[in-house]
């Protein structure tokens, strides 16, 4: 290999970078990913849309709406509309949940009867879905252990008090951000190999490493060694977007997560090249990479779901991408700490390692140097 | 006219189809993403793997642990002690750990409050949260006293929280966006780069109908992948509901598909090449996904956010699209969803016209 | 022993033989020319010996034989490629300065002083001493060509290999291209192997091998070839016509072509000559030009374009400085000048492609003030662009297809056109083939053809004829002339053939954005007297201002 050529491909590439922009985009597209979703993505439900139907309007059916109009999870309005129009009002996404207190509440609890509270979610988004109907039953649970203790009903209580490991506060950022890194470090770096190579193509320019005795393997080393340096700095950003702007601690050993992002890197640039070297026009390579690196960054991140609990083919996939392997060391540099320690973290960390070196050599040997 | 429109129509269509790698990309996108991303993710509770540490006789915790079961989760392991227990859940063995200490039961036999333990790895929050919900309201319905409040719930549209026909209709949507605008973009930016769209404003046909025509083209594509992908993966592969209209449905996918060309036309007209393209789009679109309320919902936005969302026509398709599929909303209640979407579509081809469309 | 031998070497694509088991030698220090129609092999060959594409047979260079392109790797550092088409293997964003030292780095050069001195100097031969800072987006069609060949040259390649070096290249660059070579090769002792369109620059090659349908089918030296032609060459306008046969005589260029003696004397041949007497020879017919009257009559104003005062500005650089010109009806105007003076520019302003910043504009009697003043003369003017403008994914036939319904044609008038059109511009073969397939030459005919498929009133043509070989070169003017004849057609047009100047009415010449001269042939010649072609009075206007 010889080093001079290669860099002065490299030369090549910066200034080309540079003067085409796309610098703007390697630097733009990271931070503004995180950003956005960073900011963007809330698991937590808040002022979540209510329609309180009190048709009792008792002392009973106060106490439970007052907890409703009480809480930051929900903005409750109080209301005497019809259940159809109400049903109305969700039909077109203009409120979220509908309680619905039966007239005799009161009054046939007093006398020891059954008294159905109805609750209506809007499922469409069953995320929220769900977590909004947990709430409500929560409050509603909450409120009717306090009437039976006004009315001196009491048996045992049990209060859960769960401790949230890694993440005390179940704060969304903490949870998260840092999965964003692993899929952004994923998406950008792939966008920017895939396109280095297939412009050459495109243009013609590619006939100066057909004509020059330039190795294949030189050739690679030269389109991806730009990418490598420049997406490194994006490591130190987006580790200083998460702990600055976001706050996520940080526990682990920060070499460690440098080591790993700087080794998955180089997969998804790999990933790229591979791409690039199979399509011959810009724009089919910039769609491919796209499709084939957002969903399984964002699917597989562990971000909304933890690895353990898919099944099936969803489990095997999520084992397929690289993305599982690289999030399980962030999340636990960021959140555990507990490193190398962890047979785990080594294990994935070879994983990583071997998949590097596969693309690689995989990329290396698909490249042709002559025209087709 | 309409003879040159349908002309220039045709070309396009042959153009994209004598592409294989676009074909290839656009079937995949339409298919297989759209499959991986409704099957990868659950977010009901399955499959969670609870340990728990018992030191109290074994009454009301096995009850409690009892009523933990298939799908949600799996058969509770026992730990010796609670270090056990803190590192399988640092090693991702278990997600959650009860902890029922030797007062447990003692004070819940004697009606004082009974305090029960758990360890729960928040790294996963979504699903951290629904399971803690999940165990809260088991643990509260256990002990709540005999007492009659029946609570009787309806999730509206989508009863079972079935995600995998959620998040594929999400991502359909999404890769309508996305394709819609690279696709169109692509059309125009090739024929500046190659110089033939000189050619064709030197044509004795009104630019406006070559644009118009070249779009429609792209939205066609499109409306065929979206065929595709309802057959063969929302209502084939996961059997999703369709309460409100197809036909509406379609309709508005066309009326929004011509709007996103707009943006495509748009980012044509201000690129010299399709690197240009690609680094703009992908720019535009990001944003774009983020501020149509896919990810969270428009009012709990920041106000700033929620104006700018005004913008982004995906808001009213996916707005429109859920209410079509899941809410079954009437047509007439959709108006507000076409009218944005056509607003935005015609500001979207004036400005289009006006820098590319014309001679000097 | 020759140093470079190239042993029945075959390239086959998908679809068609590229060239069949060509064979040649030669030694260092010489220069071989291939020259041939458009889609004869050329190229093929020369990436064969490149070493960039997989062929059958066997090329030796200095004793390393090789069979497919892994083994040319041991013989890449000796040799140099250019590729045809304009700039190909430059990066637009980079400078001049930034190429040479990325070529001189890729292929591993110490950069000493020694090194420097020469650089300089191949910067001087191109005359882009003074350019080292521009980017190579921003040069000139020419100055590209120039600086690819300098890149090409950095590692005193010891054999170069260049297809079409000097197409869309202007005079004045293609002699200081051609000084560049000739000193190299003496200098270095290179073998250079080089096609080209320009039959004026075969004779500065040492042999030249003549290329047709994928074999080649002569060779020796200039002398050599023309003399083989002397037998059949006479002097014009002798030909019998024939109703019944198309093409047993042909006439160009003040000459006549016939395999059976004519009654005229006969004339000096040159390198054309090889051409057409090939043709005739293997009997390809030459189709006769026959324009048939204009379908629907029409009204032609006395002046169909004027121009007062036009200028074009990029930022702080004035690309045509207050340009007047005027094309009558009927007239055919050539419009002269280096690469990078402002024609291009010029032409797009008339057809409003570009605003135009200051001046006049009148066309067809209709004074031009926006985009809807266009509108309705649309339909009444052609225009070919420089750089083809053809739908890559679409066949020859497709595009012409789509060309004429754009322009509301009847389906069934329009495929006759095209068919008349494909078979006398001689691109029938390729109905059905893709433009990206296809030589520059054969593209640049059928984007004629395309707009002439309308029968417009004026014709714009930037460039029609760079790269495109001899015989279509004569078929194309033949038309021209005829269209004029029997349409009134105005022509108004670019060209880097200063042979052709001669056949236009009146020559417009360009230097710098400035109009610097405006007359007739005639008229030019006589105030040039020691004039021998029209080339020379080019080149005195230009180094008489420099």
């Amino acid at each position: 290999m010889k080093r001079s050529v290669v860099k002065a491909y490299i030369l090549k590439e910066f200034t080309e970078l540079f003067r085409s922009k796309l610098i703007i985009m390697v630097y733009l597209m990271p931070s503004m990913i995180m950003l956005l979703f960073g900011y963007g993505i809330h698991m937590e439900v808040t002022h979540a849309r209510t329609l309180i139907i009190d048709n009792d309007q008792s002392h009973f059916s106060r106490m439970l709406t007052a907890k409703f109009e009480h809480s930051t999870y929900f903005n409750a309005e109080v209301t005497l509309m019809s259940e159809t129009e109400a049903l109305h009002r969700i039909k077109q996404a203009k409120a979220d949940i509908i309680v619905i207190i039966p007239s005799s509440f009161e009054k046939r609890l007093l006398h020891g009867q059954k008294s159905e509270i109805g609750v209506f979610v809007d499922g469409a988004f069953p995320n929220r879905g769900m977590t909004m109907e947990s709430y409500v039953q929560g409050v509603i649970l909450d409120t009717a252990q306090q009437i039976g203790g006004t009315l001196g009903k009491r048996g045992g209580m049990i209060t859960v008090n769960s401790r949230n490991l890694f993440n005390q506060a179940m704060r969304d950022e903490d949870a998260i951000v840092p999965g964003l890194i692993g899929l952004v470090l994923l998406v950008a770096p792939a966008i920017l190999s895939a396109l280095m190579i297939v412009k050459e193509k495109e243009r013609g320019t590619i006939f100066n490493f057909y004509a020059s005795p330039l190795g294949r393997g030189e050739f690679l080393a030269a389109k991806l060694i730009p990418g490598f340096l420049l997406h490194s700095l994006n490591i130190f950003i987006l580790f200083l977007w998460a702990t600055e702007l976001f706050g996520v601690p940080f526990r682990g050993s920060f070499w460690l997560y440098w080591l790993a992002a700087e080794i998955y890197i180089l997969i998804s640039l790999s990933i790229g090249m591979l791409i690039s070297v199979i399509t011959k026009q810009q724009i089919v390579a910039v769609v491919l990479t796209i499709i084939i690196t957002i969903i399984p960054g964002f699917l597989y991140s562990g971000i909304l779901m933890p690895i353990s609990s898919m099944a099936g083919e969803s489990y095997i996939e999520a084992h397929l991408f690289p993305v599982m392997y690289f999030n399980h060391i962030v999340y636990d540099s960021f959140l555990a700490g507990t490193g190398l320690a962890s047979a785990k973290t080594v294990e994935y960390l070879g994983i990583l390692i071997l998949y590097a070196v596969i693309f690689l050599t995989l990329g290396t040997f698909l490249l042709k140097k002559e025209l087709k | 006219m309409s003879r040159i429109f349908w002309v220039v129509f045709g070309k396009e269509t042959l153009s994209f189809l004598r592409s294989i790698g676009l074909v290839a990309a656009v079937l995949y996108s339409f298919t297989a993403d759209i499959y991986i991303a409704g099957k990868g993710i659950q977010i009901t509770p399955r499959n969670v793997k609870i340990g728990y540490v018992d030191d109290t006789g074994g009454g009301i915790s096995q009850k409690i642990l009892s009523r933990l079961h298939k799908p949600e989760f799996l058969p509770p392991r026992r730990f010796k002690s609670q270090e056990a227990l803190s590192r399988a859940i640092f090693d991702k063995e278990i997600l959650v750990g009860i902890l029922f200490d030797q007062d447990f039961e003692k004070d819940f036999r004697q009606g004082k409050k009974a305090q029960l333990n758990l360890l729960l790895d928040a790294t996963a929050a979504s699903q951290s949260f629904t399971t803690l919900g999940y165990l809260q309201n088991i643990v509260m319905d256990f002990s709540r006293p005999n007492f009659p409040v029946v609570i009787k719930s309806h999730k509206l549209f989508n009863q079972n929280a079935d995600n995998h026909s959620f998040m594929a209709l999400t991502e359909m949507l999404s890769v309508i966006t996305l394709l819609i605008v690279i696709l169109t973009a692509v059309v125009f930016v090739r024929e500046k780069e190659e110089g033939t769209w000189d050619i064709m404003l030197l044509m004795p046909v009104n630019p406006k109908l070559i644009i118009l025509a070249k779009s429609l083209s792209q939205v066609m594509i499109v409306m065929a992948g979206v065929l595709l992908a309802l057959g063969f993966v929302i209502f084939g592969a996961f059997d999703t509901p369709m309460n409100g209209s197809f036909w509406a449905f379609m309709l508005l996918t066309f009326f929004y598909s011509f709007s996103s060309a707009g943006i495509g036309l748009f980012v044509a007209a201000v690129s010299k090449s399709t690197m240009q393209v690609a680094q703009l789009s992908i720019v535009i679109m990001m944003p774009l996904i983020f501020l149509s309320g896919a990810w969270t919902p428009i009012y709990a936005m920041h106000p700033v956010l929620q104006f700018l969302s005004l913008f982004s026509p995906l808001r009213y398709y996916i707005e429109g699209s859920e209410s079509i599929f899941f809410r079954g909303t009437d047509l007439i209640d959709l108006w507000p969803y076409f009218g944005g979407v056509l607003l935005l579509g015609v500001l979207l081809y004036w400005y289009g016209f006006r820098k590319i469309g014309k001679l000097f | 022993m020759s140093d470079l031998k190239v042993n029945k070497v075959t390239v086959s694509y998908k679809k068609q033989t590229g060239i069949k088991e060509a064979s040649l030698q030669a030694q260092s220090g010489e220069i071989i020319g291939f020259i041939g129609a458009d889609g004869a092999g050329k190229s093929s060959l020369m990436h064969a010996i490149a070493g960039v594409i997989r062929f059958e047979g066997e090329i030796s260079y200095f004793g390393h034989n090789y069979h497919s392109p892994r083994e040319a790797e041991k013989i890449k550092p000796h040799t140099g490629l250019m590729p045809q088409g304009i700039g190909l293997v430059l990066y637009e964003t980079l400078t001049v300065a930034e190429h040479l030292s990325f070529f001189a780095n890729i292929r591993g050069l110490r950069q000493d002083a020694a090194f420097r001195a020469y650089q300089e100097k191949l910067l001087h031969m191109a005359g882009l001493s003074d350019f080292t800072d521009r980017q190579a987006g921003k040069l000139s069609g020419g100055m590209m060509q120039k600086l690819s060949l300098i890149c090409t040259l950095l590692h005193r390649p010891k054999l170069l290999i260049l297809d079409e070096p000097t197409t869309g290249v202007d005079p004045l660059s293609r002699l200081e291209l051609w000084e560049i070579l000739d000193t190299i090769r003496k200098e270095e002792g290179t073998i250079i192997v080089v096609s080209t369109a320009y039959m004026q620059e075969a004779a500065k090659m040492d042999r030249v091998l003549l290329f047709d349908g994928g074999e080649i089918i002569a060779r020796g030296t200039v002398p050599e070839l023309t003399e083989s032609v002397r037998a059949y060459t006479f002097e014009a306008g002798a030909c019998p016509e024939k109703e019944d046969v198309e093409s047993d005589c042909f006439t160009f260029d003040r000459r006549s072509y016939s395999l059976d003696p004519l009654s005229v004397p006969r004339a000096e041949p040159t390198l054309e000559a090889l051409f057409f007497v090939n043709a005739l020879r293997t009997k390809r017919a030459i189709p006769k030009i026959e324009i048939d009257a204009r379908e629907s009559k029409m009204e032609i104003p006395e002046s169909v374009m004027e121009a007062r005062g036009l200028t074009k500005r990029f930022g702080n650089f004035t690309a045509n400085d207050h340009i007047d010109m005027r094309l009558r009806g009927g007239d055919i105007v050539g419009l002269l000048g280096a690469n990078g003076t402002g024609k291009t520019t010029f032409m797009k302003m008339l057809l409003g492609l570009y605003p135009i910043d200051e001046g006049e504009l009148t066309l067809l009697g209709k004074s031009i003030r926006s985009s809807a003043d266009r509108q309705e003369l649309k339909a009444k003017i052609g225009y070919v662009s420089q750089h083809f403008a053809l739908y890559k994914d679409m066949t020859v036939r497709e595009n012409l297809i789509y060309f004429a319904n754009m322009h509301h044609i009847p389906v069934a008038t329009a495929i006759k056109r095209i068919n008349r059109y494909a078979h006398e511009l001689g691109f029938d073969a390729y109905m059905d083939h893709s433009p990206n397939e296809l030589p520059l030459g054969i593209n640049q005919r059928f984007s004629v053809a395309a707009s002439l498929l309308h029968e417009p009133v004026i014709l714009f043509l930037d460039e029609p004829t760079s790269g495109v070989d001899t015989i279509a070169r004569a078929q194309f003017w033949e038309m021209l002339h005829r269209l004029k004849a029997s349409w009134g057609i105005s022509i108004l047009i670019t060209t880097h053939y200063m042979s052709e100047a001669e056949y236009c009415n009146r020559v417009v010449l360009m230097r710098q954005g400035r109009k610097i001269a405006d007359d007739t042939v005639e008229k030019l010649y006589a105030e040039h007297p020691d004039a021998e072609n029209f080339e020379e009075i080019f080149l005195s206007y230009y180094r008489d201002e420099i």
